[in-house]
């Protein structure tokens, strides 16, 4: 059972600096018992993955629009894996194209989020995702209907 | 008419005159036998007749006899027994004569028989008679006896005779009757030998000189056909040919020369000379397909270019296919036509084709750059803003944060116009495809989506009675989307918004730019709300892009939304109206084809 | 082969602590929602293999007398969300706390002091939860639906599958189905 004492792991792979920046000063902001790990492509998110000695990880957020190895192919690799069954997975994405957004639920990602303009919206989401996401699995919610998109 | 249609038909004319002649023949040989039986029974006739005059000769000889023996008993005078009497010679000629003519005939000969009996006993009673008168002094009383006897057996015999006669008369009255009646029947059978074959002569005759005035007209009527041939050939830029594969010769049309530049009467017309004009570059392949095609009988259809004399190409489509003459040669015939004109305009349309593809590519790429390319630096431009406003916010001058708090707005507003740019080149491009469209059921879904929008407002959203038409769905979503937006935004503070969308039947026939609609072809939809309004003379301005009425800053728009829907309306071939009143809300009126 | 199943959890679990404890020869009865009585007499070394075989089923036994609150609480909104076939009508506070014999109040600010989340949210987040079960299970209609879980409208219902989910309850049936589809397809 996760408590909130618990450190939650968050993933981040994103190829733009300025936003992992951003990411990472959002998460220091909100002030959680937390860890994060950033990736700048996909590549370098699945060798990291891959490594069966690693602690699961709780979120990752995942960019769609990454050279060499998108966001889609490392979601539908990530999904094909049960070992990676208990990972939420949450799109950051700036397309907010409902066929992106069906897609990735449809591929098994969990959260959508659509990049947000303002930094305190931002720290918003992250904060909502981290909740939302601690609610799916301290409430026993059913994760194959976890959906949540902002 | 039916007779008409059997007359035209050959097989039944030739039986019927078949018929004809194996009849005249039967009537013509039955007309000789019977001209046959006519002269049999005109020599029996004359037999006959023949027969009873030497019966009464023979007889007149006997009566002459007893006349001249009467006169000699009376008169003694030895002239009148002189050499003939008692001689029988005469008779006995008539005799002979009688047998002769009588000898078809049994019943006449045993007459003849007993008649010679009867004369042979005739003559010994003149014998007798004779004697009796020869002897002087003769016994009267005996010599009249007889004579008595003798003039008694006269009568016997004449009347013998005459019986014969009688019969022969008899047999001549029926042998005339007989003639007469085979002389008619004759008459008739030779009228209508005559008739019949007249007849058949004339039905022949008219039947010939009709068959050869089809013919004449058959011939006609090829001659005109090859003649519209030849012009059609010439008007449809088309030539044949033909080759015959048993005596493996070209023939060619005139029009083939003309396509080709040459005079069709000028010595260069000749079918060694047509391959020459063939462009190189298709030479073999055209050639190689020829002959393919002549060892599997198999159409061909190539298209090849022709280099004409005056050094222009010619762009011909050849088409051959194989038939069988009426020799029973193997024959190919192609027609080559000139596609030079739709060929080359079709390179054109492939062209412009192509080049309309490019352009909507780049249509597409342009809106995906707006889309994600644009929105990607203006969003990091957001972002900076927001935090140098919520960390740098003390070390800011007033002015400075004033300057930043315009450029926050200026990056929403492009935001926005961006977001809605996207919307409107999607109307323009994008895909068009009609689909039978619930549009309950897609405002349904329209409804869901903005149900956070309308519930912000405290307002409602009813729709009813809507129609089932073939649409594009995503426009008709984003239209309604636009609409239902719209009278949210234009509401009126602190009354809560009511939108009904309702279809409703056209009762009478509505005129909207000079078109008149009709509930037969056209569903109306109506949009109403209890928002702010404007007034109707604005009516046409809503629509045009960019176009705003408010200038009010809590109506921030882009201008596009309702230039969006009147877009997405022309792409439905439909038509969008609207009525409105300062204060009493706005009518949006939708025209969409039911078809 | 995919099959759909639809299961009550409550009821797995107090098969599996029946059977579970039985194995043990624990003696127990099972009170409410989430809460047991246990026999005193047993043995710290068994109170650990008990507690240990049930952490497989996902089963925790809550010391902390406030987690325990919290569970009970949680417990309570799960079962007026699923188990009654119509939500109550009396306000959600006046049931839980006659339910757990505490002020509305108390409870409200123990559970979002631990829950990172207020107790109308998470009523809120089961009853999607519950609407998301019933949409899956495709036996009603979305008004039955809204009518089942206590909404006053369709659109009340979608603003509020909305709001927590970021989706149509529409977008949401066609992403299942799509999943559905996809998943029989590999197979």
């Amino acid at each position: 059972m996760i408590t909130h004492k618990d450190p939650i792991h968050i993933l981040l792979a994103d190829d733009d600096e300025d936003d992992r920046n951003f990411f990472s000063e959002a998460l220091a902001e909100l002030k959680m018992t937390n860890k994060v790990t950033l990736f700048k492509d996909g590549k370098e998110l699945m060798d990291y993955l891959d490594n069966p000695d690693i602690k699961m990880p709780h979120i990752l957020f995942l960019d769609l629009n990454m050279p060499g190895k998108t966001g889609f192919d490392c979601l539908k690799e990530i999904r094909a894996n049960s070992r990676f069954k208990e990972l939420s997975i949450a799109i950051y994405s700036t397309s907010s194209a409902e066929k992106d957004i069906e897609e990735t639920f449809v591929g098994g990602a969990n959260i959508y989020i659509k990049k947000p303009n303002d930094f305190s919206k931002l720290k918003k989401v992250i904060k909502d995702v981290v909740n939302i996401n601690w609610q799916f699995h301290s409430s026993g919610l059913n994760k194959e209907t976890f959906f949540f998109s902002i | 008419m039916k007779f008409l249609r059997l007359y035209k038909n050959d097989q039944v004319f030739r039986i019927a005159l078949g018929i004809a002649i194996v009849v005249i023949g039967y009537i013509a040989s039955v007309f000789y036998s019977k001209m046959q039986q006519l002269d049999a029974s005109v020599e029996r006739i004359a037999t006959s007749s023949q027969t009873q005059l030497e019966l009464e000769k023979l007889l007149s000889i006997i009566t002459h006899y007893e006349t001249y023996l009467r006169s000699y008993i009376i008169t003694k005078d030895e002239a009148y027994l002189k050499n003939r009497f008692l001689d029988r010679g005469e008779i006995e000629l008539n005799f002979v004569e009688l047998k002769r003519l009588t000898a078809n005939s049994p019943s006449m000969t045993r007459s003849l028989d007993s008649l010679k009996v009867m004369l042979d006993k005739r003559f010994d009673l003149f014998r007798e008679t004779l004697t009796l008168a020869r002897v002087r002094n003769a016994d009267k009383q005996m010599l009249n006896d007889k004579l008595l006897e003798s003039t008694a057996y006269t009568i016997q015999m004449r009347d013998h005779v005459y019986r014969a006669i009688d019969r022969e008369a008899k047999k001549l009255k029926k042998l005339n009757d007989e003639h007469q009646f085979g002389l008619n029947d004759s008459m008739v059978s030779a009228f209508l030998l005559v008739i019949l074959s007249l007849l058949v002569l004339l039905l022949s005759f008219n039947r010939v000189s009709s068959d050869i005035y089809q013919l004449q007209k058959a011939n006609d009527e090829l001659k005109f056909l090859n003649q519209a041939f030849n012009n059609a050939e010439k008007v449809a830029n088309f030539g044949h040919w033909k080759l015959n594969l048993t005596t493996n010769a070209y023939t060619f049309s005139e029009n083939f020369y003309r396509l080709l530049g040459i005079d069709p009467d000028s010595p260069e017309a000749t079918p060694e000379n047509i391959a020459t004009f063939i462009h190189p570059e298709d030479f073999e392949s055209a050639a190689k397909a020829h002959e393919e095609s002549l060892k599997t009988f198999a159409s061909t259809s190539v298209v090849l270019r022709y280099v004409l004399p005056d050094g222009k190409t010619k762009y011909i489509n050849s088409v051959g296919s194989f038939m069988q003459n009426s020799k029973g040669d193997q024959i190919k015939v192609g027609v080559n036509y000139d596609i030079t004109e739709p060929y080359l305009k079709n390179i054109e349309l492939e062209h412009n084709n192509r080049h309309l593809k490019a352009v909507n590519e780049e249509l597409e790429s342009f809106n995906n750059i707006v889309s994600h390319d644009l929105q990607e630096p203006l969003r990091k431009i957001q972002m900076f803003i927001s935090r140098i406003q919520e960390k740098e916010d003390g070390v800011l001058s007033e002015q400075g944060k004033d300057y930043f708090g315009k450029i926050y707005a200026s990056a929403n507003r492009m935001q926005t116009l961006m977001i809605d740019l996207v919307n409107y080149t999607r109307t323009i491009k994008g895909d068009k495809t009609f689909v039978k469209t619930n549009f309950s059921s897609l405002l349904e879904q329209v409804a869901q989506e903005l149900s956070i929008n309308v519930e912000e407002k405290q307002g409602s959203l009813t729709f009813e009675n809507l129609p089932t038409i073939k649409a594009i769905p995503f426009q008709i979503e984003q239209l309604f989307i636009n609409l239902i937006t719209n009278s949210l935004k234009y509401s009126k503070e602190n009354v809560p918004p009511k939108i009904r969308i309702a279809g409703v039947k056209i009762t009478e026939p509505e005129t909207i730019q000079d078109k008149v609609v009709t509930d037969r072809q056209f569903c109306k939809i109506v949009v109403s709300d209890n928002g702010i309004g404007f007034r109707q003379e604005y009516a046409e301005k809503i629509f045009v892009l960019f176009h705003r009425l408010e200038t009010d800053v809590k109506y921030a728009g882009t201008g596009l939304g309702l230039a969006i829907c009147k877009k997405i309306i022309e792409n439905h071939n439909g038509y969008i109206t609207v009525k409105s009143k300062p204060g009493k809300g706005t009518d949006f009126s939708i025209y969409l084809p039911k078809t | 082969m995919k099959l759909y199943i639809k299961y009550d959890g409550i009821m797995a679990c107090r098969v599996i602590l029946q059977e579970q404890l039985e194995k043990h020869q624990v003696k127990y009865q099972l009170l409410d929602l989430g809460e047991i009585e246990i026999d005193e007499g047993v043995t710290e070394e068994r109170f650990a293999e008990v507690q240990e075989s049930l952490n497989r089923y996902g089963i925790y036994i809550l010391n902390n007398q406030k987690s325990q609150l919290i569970q009970r609480i949680k417990d309570a909104i799960v079962e007026m969300v699923y188990e009654r076939d119509k939500l109550p009508s009396t306000t959600i506070s006046h049931y839980l706390s006659e339910k757990l014999n505490f002020s509305y109040g108390y409870i409200a600010n123990i559970f979002s002091e631990y829950t990172f989340t207020s107790i109308e949210n998470f009523i809120i987040i089961q009853k999607i939860e519950r609407a998301k079960k019933l949409i899956v299970e495709e036996e009603l209609t979305l008004t039955e639906i809204s009518y089942k879980l206590n909404y006053s409208s369709v659109a009340h219902l979608s603003s509020q599958f909305k709001k927590v989910t970021g989706l149509t309850p529409s977008m949401f049936k066609r992403i299942i189905d799509k999943r559905r589809l996809l998943v029989n397809q590999v197979e």
